[in-house]
């Protein structure tokens, strides 16, 4: 008798595999080491990095070049002030940073087959936003680490290690890691909008970076305080290191014309950043659950 | 067991131009279903709005009785998609990649490498520590499906599965999803008629948005009489030999020195005369329409130039 086969040949059984629900937060952690895995893999990260240690290795080398002596005559033999000059670039940093890795964060999803991939898998985009967001903070604050480490060598080599405002530079870190929130919170933004990677990398960087500087110098001009800017805010994180800040400059153009110079003090640096992440991230969150896949 | 419906679902993405009206179909249990039409009917359009790739203008989408709508995390929690064509990140590699849909699924580490380890198995995946950057178009696909198979949910809604593959990958594929039809529910959206024929039981036509046709695959042999049958000789046919089939055949097209296939009028005692009349020409080793019925219910279903539109 030829036996009858009811099951059939093939390959190996696809067997009852135990799952258990997973809570938001633990998806957030495996979306924000997903995506921090993928960052620290970009050229753009590397690159972003290498530019920041090649500028902040010339700078110094320069200094070190002009002699210790040099350095602190011009810095007021005040290492509070050589930090607050050394990081005044933070912001642009910062911004370049947020662009690179906020300007495509959502974009990717609707542009390439990334969306494919993980808008499928049982995960609330809000939870999946806050992953990305966290790496992208991540990655933001290790070039900016870099670029305070450099000050910090900096300031040690002319001034010495005792002489550094340790509590400042500290601050001044965290009004960074404040300032990183808030322009990735415009990038996340931009990218919910915008369809094309690139294009949300440049218009993030034109509108945190020229948009914002433009229109400041701009409402400076007519006399009003650019309290609305977030790179105005961003002032903020060298203030902290300044000894002789001043807030309000008036500037003579003339017989009686003046031109009024604001500089965010860091209270009102926080207030601007912490209302730009709390306005922005939301609003990234909403637009970015409304996108479909139309592609 | 596993189940998807529509209900009076409608999608436009502009006014007044629906690409779905009012489609209604569900299915639960065990099994696979067909997804077929032209290009542009509307097929990959519904599966992005079952897994809430896409609002619905009306209606709505459900995936084991939740809407997507409602509680994503919930509706998608045992279904794997695969959509288009996903792409992880290329940066990543392959046991990366496969590692947080599963843990996203609720695995435990030792489970994520012990499905890793089945759907290397399964596909043939390449070398698990491969960059995606790295890998062909196939390849990426086999991953892609690796995917939708971790952790082993219950529906899988697959457009276009073999979509890159070579033939022997499709073999691979067609001979797992008719194991994983067994105990899973498959939607499948495919072009390749064969695959369809060999994986599906139940299939679904859609036209411009619309539905045509809902159907077993086996009462749909009946419903459509088979004009054309592949007969497949022990040993090569010379054309000067299918001569013989003149009276009956209303073409005979070679598909190999030993393959042939037969248009007739479709009648059933036709078909029994030219199985006569093939013995005739030499031993036949296979008589078969089977294959074809779907091709032939779609040529007859989908209006010809429905591919232009």
């Amino acid at each position: 008798m030829i036996p009858i086969r009811t099951d059939p040949p093939g390959p190996a059984e696809a067997g009852a595999v135990p799952r258990r629900r997973v809570s938001d937060f633990e998806q957030w952690g495996i979306v924000t080491h997903h995506q921090l895995g993928h960052y620290l893999r970009t050229n753009r990260f590397y690159g972003l990095l290498g530019f920041v240690v090649l500028i902040s290795a010339l700078s110094l080398a320069f200094e070190v070049d002009a002699g210790i002596a040099a350095v602190r005559v011009e810095q007021l033999y005040r290492s509070s002030e050589y930090l607050s000059n050394f990081l005044a670039s933070t912001g642009l940093w910062i911004i370049l940073a947020a662009a690179f890795f906020g300007g495509d964060a959502l974009s990717v999803d609707f542009s390439t087959g990334a969306g494919y991939y993980m808008l499928v898998l049982p995960i609330r985009r809000p939870v999946l936003l806050a992953g990305r967001y966290t790496a992208a903070t991540l990655v933001t604050l290790a070039v900016v680490g870099v670029y305070y480490l450099f000050g910090a060598v900096g300031g040690i080599y002319f001034f010495g290690a005792p002489s550094i405002p340790w509590g400042l530079l500290l601050a001044s870190l965290g009004l960074a890691a404040l300032f990183a929130l808030a322009a990735l919170g415009v990038a996340f933004c931009v990218s919910a909008v915008i369809r094309s990677p690139a294009a949300g990398v440049l218009i993030t960087v034109l509108v945190l970076y020229v948009g914002f500087t433009t229109l400041q110098a701009v409402v400076e001009l007519a006399g009003i305080e650019p309290w609305f800017s977030l790179t105005y805010a961003g002032g903020a994180m060298a203030a902290v290191l300044d000894t002789d800040f001043v807030h309000v400059q008036a500037i003579p153009l003339g017989e009686d014309q003046y031109y009024t110079i604001w500089a965010a003090t860091v209270s009102e640096g926080l207030a601007i950043m912490a209302a730009y992440v709390a306005v922005f991230l939301p609003l990234s969150a909403y637009l970015y659950q409304r996108k479909e896949s139309t592609g | 067991m596993g189940s998807f419906e529509v209900s009076s679902l409608s999608k436009s993405f502009r006014p007044g131009a629906p690409v779905l009206s009012d489609l209604s179909f569900r299915y639960e249990g065990a099994g696979a279903v067909g997804y077929l039409g032209p290009n542009g009917a509307g097929k990959t359009t519904t599966l992005k709005l079952l897994v809430g790739l896409l609002r619905p203008s009306t209606g709505h989408a459900f995936l084991n009785g939740i809407d997507p709508m409602v509680d994503r995390k919930s509706a998608l929690w045992d279904v794997g998609a695969l959509i288009e064509t996903p792409e992880p990140y290329p940066t990543l590699n392959v046991h990366e990649a496969l590692d947080t849909v599963g843990r996203a699924r609720g695995l435990s580490p030792d489970d994520v490498d012990r499905e890793v380890d089945r759907c290397h198995e399964l596909l043939d995946l390449p070398p698990l520590g491969q960059r995606i950057g790295w890998l062909s178009k196939g390849q990426r696909q086999r991953v892609a499906l690796a995917s939708t198979l971790m952790g082993d949910p219950s529906v899988l809604l697959l457009d276009e599965p073999t979509s890159g593959l070579d033939p022997a990958e499709r073999v691979v594929v067609r001979r797992l999803l008719n194991r994983l039809k067994r105990d899973h529910l498959l939607l499948m959206s495919s072009h390749q008629m064969l695959e369809v024929t060999e994986v599906c039981d139940q299939v679904i036509f859609l036209h411009q948005g619309r539905i045509l046709l809902k159907d077993r695959v086996d009462r749909l042999a009946g419903r459509i009489r088979s004009r054309q049958v592949d007969v497949e000789f022990e040993h090569p046919v010379a054309p000067d030999a299918m001569e013989a089939l003149r009276p009956i055949a209303t073409e005979v097209t070679p598909l190999s020195e030993r393959r042939w296939r037969i248009s007739f009028d479709g009648a059933d005692a036709t078909r029994v005369h030219l199985l006569e009349l093939c013995q005739g020409v030499g031993p036949v080793l296979q008589f078969a329409h089977t294959s074809l019925v779907l091709e032939e219910a779609y040529l007859e279903l989908i209006p010809q130039n429905a591919d232009d539109a």
